[in-house]
């Protein structure tokens, strides 16, 4: 699994969007059976105890202090917050819980593989 | 701590989301109750009715940030989203699918209802308690895990009663209420605040099992502490969180111990026995029927009540004579030159703490003493029944049955007979959050003393094995009451650990600090409860929390 760690990152939702048509059609089938096994949920929850564990929100609540801070806090939006940190957030998820999220995710599809 | 609370105020609602308001009320937050899916970790969720994975309705995309608008309820992600507000006039405000919270379009950012969040803590208490006997353990380690967040945003019933007071103190545990000090009263809220937490003391009465209202002693016009206790009990959770002034029960006090109702300041130790001892009073003769060596079965015995084992051997033949007496409390003689024994030393040695050469006192150190053989004086001369005679003879204490409530009380107050002089140590004593109380227990100290033999545990081992020993021997800190100052003008303060957090009750004032602190202080009495009183305790609180971690992002800042 450990070529998995070279990989490119996360490709943005924006190109995500140009992938060919039956990409998306894959894409979505794999979410519709994650939604409905409830494996979804877990996944969310096993990604956000990780991060919070490997101080990555801590990182993020810095960051986004840091940013309210420089811009005044009443000038600030949430959007914003968003655009700002989002790149950043994405940047600095450690390999480890990408790694450990791709496998579940792999397992799962061979698991739910008719 | 101001700019902490400006912080946490509401924001203003923005023009939009006020139009809203005016025109339709609460009556559209109302209606996406039924949509709202709540999670064991308090994250709140849309799910519309038939629909499995929400869609933008433009470009059907699923995994951005998604917004239903309030008014037409079409989703949109948060491209089309502004499209959507422009081609809809009116159509601003719109509600995040993933999180529970309003978005208004027009200013592109989100906006706080307070009214909003109450519909989605509602919805969330239902769920509680609809999950509260399948998902009990689920929320409770949810809670822990997440406790230092959840105490600060600990939300009680209040929250759907009333949002006024949020802003105050709305963070701390229900149940934490400031005491007025009466005029150096300090000694008695200090052991009020104790013993207002001290888990079994509060099933007793928040249950009902005394209520005023039906008192017979109250009825008949007589005063009855434990009345004004249940008063304390419901004062202190009825969510009120401005202070309270217990003066109903500093006359009742008075008037049961007319020689301390005096203005000035007493000591806490003696308030909290005389208090007991009212208690015991009260409650002791309208409900136990005392059956020869049955025990009194009033709420201050059955929470307090131990007894203690003392060994007196003639140190001429060498026969013993064993008596046993209930306690309510261990007295600890605080002395750094006697209380240490050399293992402490040892042990201080061994961890390289840097105070080496005057040792700190330890509770450990204390209780070593309390329990060691002591040799009688030739004045303390005591008939031994086997020589028929006045012998010399050495004693020892030991604890033959551990309370609920271990109540251990620093003797800081030294007064001297000879010398008609009183003095305070005030002395560092360190003692530790978890206390094993098996090696004190007469069944180690006697086989400490006999070896491992059989005929010295006349009756211990009957009790081992009737109360599995190991368990109930450990103990977890619930309250310290601290001294500060000097022995005619100080000042008590009581601090508190609920839910693996302290709060520093100081009168009227209550604030949450740092472990480091509690540790620092100087310690007068301390109150130990069974660790398994206080995880029953734990888990009973863990119900009133609703985790708003994800609600309130930015809560914590």
């Amino acid at each position: 699994m450990k070529h998995s760690v070279n990989r490119p990152t996360t490709p943005d939702e924006d190109v995500a969007d140009a992938y060919e048509k039956d990409e998306l059609t894959l894409r979505e089938s794999i979410n519709t059976k994650m939604v409905e096994s409830g494996e979804k949920e877990n996944l969310m929850e096993l990604v956000r105890d990780r991060l919070v564990e490997c101080g990555w929100k801590d990182e993020m609540r810095i960051a986004c202090r840091e940013h309210v801070k420089k811009k005044g806090r009443k000038d600030v939006t949430v959007d914003e917050l968003i655009r700002v940190i989002t790149p950043k957030g994405r940047a600095s998820v450690p390999d480890s819980v990408k790694e450990e999220l791709l496998n579940r995710i792999q397992n799962f599809i061979v698991s739910a593989a008719p | 701590m101001s700019a902490r609370i400006s912080f946490l105020k509401n924001p203003d609602p923005c023009n939009h989301l006020s139009d809203y308001k005016l025109r339709y009320g609460t009556d559209g937050y109302k209606s996406f109750q039924k949509l709202f899916r709540c999670f064991n970790d308090g994250r709140t969720k849309i799910k519309p009715q038939e629909i499995e994975i929400p869609r933008c309705s433009y470009c059907s995309v699923y995994h951005r940030r998604l917004y239903i608008c309030l008014i037409c309820r079409s989703i949109s992600c948060s491209s089309h989203i502004l499209s959507h507000t422009q081609s809809n006039k009116g159509h601003d405000i719109a509600i995040d699918v993933e999180r529970s919270e309003l978005y208004c379009c027009s200013c592109i950012d989100q906006v706080y209802d307070p009214e909003f969040d109450e519909v989605v803590v509602s919805k969330q208490l239902i769920g509680l308690c609809m999950s509260v006997k399948s998902g009990a353990d689920v929320v409770a380690v949810r809670s822990n895990k997440k406790r230092r967040l959840d105490s600060q945003l600990i939300i009680g019933s209040k929250f759907l009663v009333s949002s006024r007071d949020r802003r105050e103190k709305w963070s701390f545990p229900l149940g934490l209420r400031g005491l007025n000090n009466l005029g150096s009263t300090c000694f008695m809220n200090a052991v009020l605040q104790a013993l207002v937490h001290a888990p079994p003391l509060r099933n007793f009465w928040l249950s009902g099992q005394h209520n005023r209202d039906l008192c017979p002693r109250r009825s008949m016009g007589l005063l009855c502490l434990p009345c004004d206790l249940d008063l304390i009990f419901s004062a202190m959770f009825s969510g009120d969180r401005t202070p309270y002034s217990p003066a109903h029960l500093l006359y009742s006090w008075w008037k049961h111990s007319t020689n301390l109702a005096t203005y000035e300041q007493q000591d806490s130790h003696e308030f909290f026995i005389s208090l007991l001892d009212c208690i015991h009073e009260n409650e002791g003769k309208s409900k136990c029927l005392y059956k020869d060596h049955e025990e009194c079965q009033c709420i201050t015995h059955r929470a307090f009540s131990g007894l203690l084992r003392s060994d007196v051997t003639c140190s001429t033949c060498g026969s013993t004579s064993t008596t046993y007496d209930p306690f309510i409390d261990i007295s600890l003689t605080l002395d750094s030159a006697k209380g240490l024994s050399p293992a402490d030393c040892r042990k201080n040695r061994n961890s390289g703490e840097p105070s080496v050469n005057a040792p700190m006192p330890t509770l450990s150190g204390c209780l070593d003493f309390f329990t060691r053989p002591e040799k009688l004086g030739p004045d303390q001369k005591l008939n031994c029944q086997s020589c028929g005679e006045k012998r010399e003879s050495s004693k020892q204490m030991s604890i033959r049955r551990l309370p609920l409530l271990l109540c251990l009380h620093v003797k800081r107050f030294e007064h001297s007979l000879t010398r008609k002089t009183s003095r305070k140590i005030d002395s560092y004593l360190q003692y530790p959050f978890r206390l094993n109380m098996s090696p004190y227990l007469s069944s180690s100290i006697i086989g400490k003393r006999f070896g491992n033999r059989i005929f010295a545990f006349d009756g211990e081992g009957e009790y081992d094995g009737s109360s599995s020993s190991s368990s109930s021997a450990e103990f977890e800190i619930f309250a310290v009451v601290t001294h500060s100052g000097m022995m005619a003008s100080g000042h008590y303060v009581t601090y508190l650990r609920l839910k693996g957090l302290w709060y520093r009750c100081d009168d009227a004032w209550i604030n949450e600090v740092e472990e480091e602190v509690v540790r620092g202080c100087e310690c007068y009495m301390l109150f130990y409860a069974q660790e398994r009183v206080i995880q029953k305790a734990h888990k009973e609180l863990s119900y009133q929390v609703i985790s708003m971690a994800d609600a309130f992002p930015f809560a914590d800042c």
